[in-house]
């Protein structure tokens, strides 16, 4: 099946659902993150450069911060996110949903080294062409994966429109789908929600922007509202 | 059940449920303790495995997508909050460090055993090799090189610190640190390429080291460049022996993952090689440490230096050797 969807079950029994992130936007991650650690070096190397040769060494402290130890520390205290992925709305989790550990989130990040051979990340590029998850070698070896953030889902607003109950008794898939309409409807011109209510001539005994006003109350009564 | 009957029901649990996500992620200081009063009086676990069942009611009864996706969401987030790791406690560190990092070290007596005869038996190889051939230098270090460590440990030249041309312990200190512990940790990523990346960092280390120590002898210019090396040299050495070890046991995963899986054995051996990474990240601080502040002391007759170095060795050795013998924390690694 070509989908980047994994499931995992969880121990209260119900199955998260994680989307995997593909190379394209995880690069874009990382060169925001590129960004945002240079931008840190520059600012720093600034300040220490008054402070002169012991500068020096204080900025060789920071590098090595910047360099090792940041994504290890965003990834874990801020939710499997540094910087770069909170924009790209990223995630880095266990490959059973749960965030990452420290232990993962040190194993993935330090064999970024191997990622990053030959050239350009180029290691985990094939890697993560190859793998259904997306996976670089550190994903891979680490037990983690880069899912997109899930985005709280809107609440429920159906039109409020009063509850009409249906002419003819229908299976519950066709139920569910007037549903779907009708708390979809929103996202939907007024054309379009036309065009789609009038594909139910038999059921509506309606045009346009009625018929429309009556799949609004269909599934009011489907919902269980009186 | 009707849906709408459900939600009514159910309405102010999940909204509470929202109010204490967000209050769980929130940046305000109170948020967050009021959460952590919550969780703390097991009230969130309890919480969530409800969500769980309503969420599995909401996909069985068939309901609309939208409430699913509201349940499901609700549910993924709860579940991230409530299975975050702990923050690391004090004597977990301690006991790592005295017991589970030696033990582990131990546990890998193969791969350690490989790195260590790599490492030491190429440095003692080209260190004999120089002694008997001087002019074999030319052929591991172009001129510029040679003179810049030669004027290092330079007798006749009158130092204010040993190891280095010129800076302050604290930038040396810096440059140890990053210089040193990338090695470290690139000696033990390179090992998932089957072994190869180790073994030639752990070669090429031993050469390299081996090289200048048997060149500034041969030329008479031991005395300085062995007091320089000896203190902080236990705990440097020996942390690139453990991190080419800690590589070699993940490429032995890769080759030969034995009754397990590629994936399984991989995944096993990261989280060992993660510990013992930990592990070489803190004696290479310490190593760092020594070097900057220690080592480069001019003053100190070489015994004095000779002496802190061998008891270095011996403690260190000890300590791998013996640490976490005694069941200590068993089973409950760092």
């Amino acid at each position: 099946m070509i989908d980047t969807l994994r499931v995992a079950e969880t121990p209260e029994g119900i199955f998260l659902q994680m989307r995997a992130a593909g190379a394209l936007p995880r690069a874009c991650a990382w060169a925001l993150d590129f960004l945002i650690r240079c931008a840190a070096l520059f600012t720093l190397a600034g300040m220490f450069a008054m402070l002169g040769t012991s500068g020096t060494g204080l900025y060789l402290l920071a590098l090595f911060v910047v360099f090792w130890i940041y994504p290890i520390a965003f990834e874990v205290l801020f939710d499997g996110q540094t910087p770069g992925k909170m924009i790209m709305k990223l995630r880095v989790v266990t490959a059973n949903g749960t965030p990452v550990s420290w232990i993962a989130s040190i194993v993935r990040n330090l064999l970024r080294a191997v990622d990053m051979l030959p050239i350009a990340y180029g290691f985990g590029l094939t890697a993560s062409l190859i793998d259904p998850h997306g996976r670089r070698l550190g994903d891979l070896v680490a037990g983690t994966l880069v899912v997109y953030a899930d985005v709280p889902a809107p609440v429920n607003a159906l039109p409020n429109v009063p509850a009409l109950p249906s002419p003819i008794p229908l299976p519950m898939a066709e139920r569910a789908a007037i549903i779907e309409f009708s708390e979809r409807s929103a996202r939907l011109t007024p054309e379009r929600q036309e065009e789609l209510a009038d594909l139910l001539p038999a059921l509506t005994d309606a045009r346009q922007a009625n018929a429309v006003r009556r799949l609004h109350g269909l599934a009011a009564s489907f919902l269980g509202r009186t | 059940m009707k849906q709408e009957a459900f939600q009514a029901r159910h309405e102010q649990e999940w909204l509470g449920f929202e109010r204490w996500l967000n209050a769980h992620v929130g940046r305000r200081a109170q948020d967050r303790k009021l959460a952590e009063e919550i969780i703390a009086a097991g009230q969130f676990p309890l919480a969530l495995r409800r969500l769980c069942q309503q969420l599995s009611l909401a996909e069985r009864r068939q309901y609309s997508t939208l409430l699913i996706d509201r349940l499901r969401s609700l549910a993924q987030r709860g579940h991230q909050a409530l299975y975050k790791p702990a923050p690391p406690r004090l004597h977990h560190v301690t006991e790592f460090f005295s017991a589970s990092f030696p033990r582990l070290v131990r546990e890998q007596w193969r791969a350690m055993s490989v790195s260590a005869a790599l490492f030491f038996l190429s440095m003692l190889a080209v260190v004999l090799m120089l002694q008997l051939r001087p002019e074999l230098i030319h052929s591991l270090f172009d001129p510029q090189q040679i003179a810049e460590f030669e004027s290092m440990y330079d007798p006749a030249r009158v130092v204010e610190r040993l190891g280095r041309n010129e800076g302050t312990d604290l930038q040396m200190f810096g440059f140890y640190i990053f210089n040193n512990i990338s090695i470290g940790f690139r000696t033990f990523a390179s090992g998932l390429l089957a072994g190869i990346g180790s073994i030639f960092v752990l070669v090429m280390n031993g050469t390299i080291i081996g090289g200048v120590a048997g060149h500034l002898t041969a030329i008479g210019y031991g005395e300085p460049f062995w007091g320089f090396v000896a203190g902080h040299s236990a705990p440097e050495l020996l942390a690139i022996v453990i991190s080419g070890g800690a590589g070699l046991q993940i490429g032995m995963a890769l080759v030969a993952p034995g009754r397990r899986s590629r994936t399984r054995a991989l995944a096993e051996a990261g989280v060992i090689g993660a510990k013992l990474v930990l592990g070489v990240f803190a004696m290479l601080v310490l190593a760092a440490f020594i070097e900057a502040y220690w080592s480069s002391i001019v003053w100190l007759p070489p015994i004095v230096k000779y002496g802190v170095g061998a008891l270095m060795w011996a403690l260190i050795l000890m300590w791998l050797w013996r640490g976490g013998r005694n069941g200590v924390g068993r089973g409950a690694g760092g």
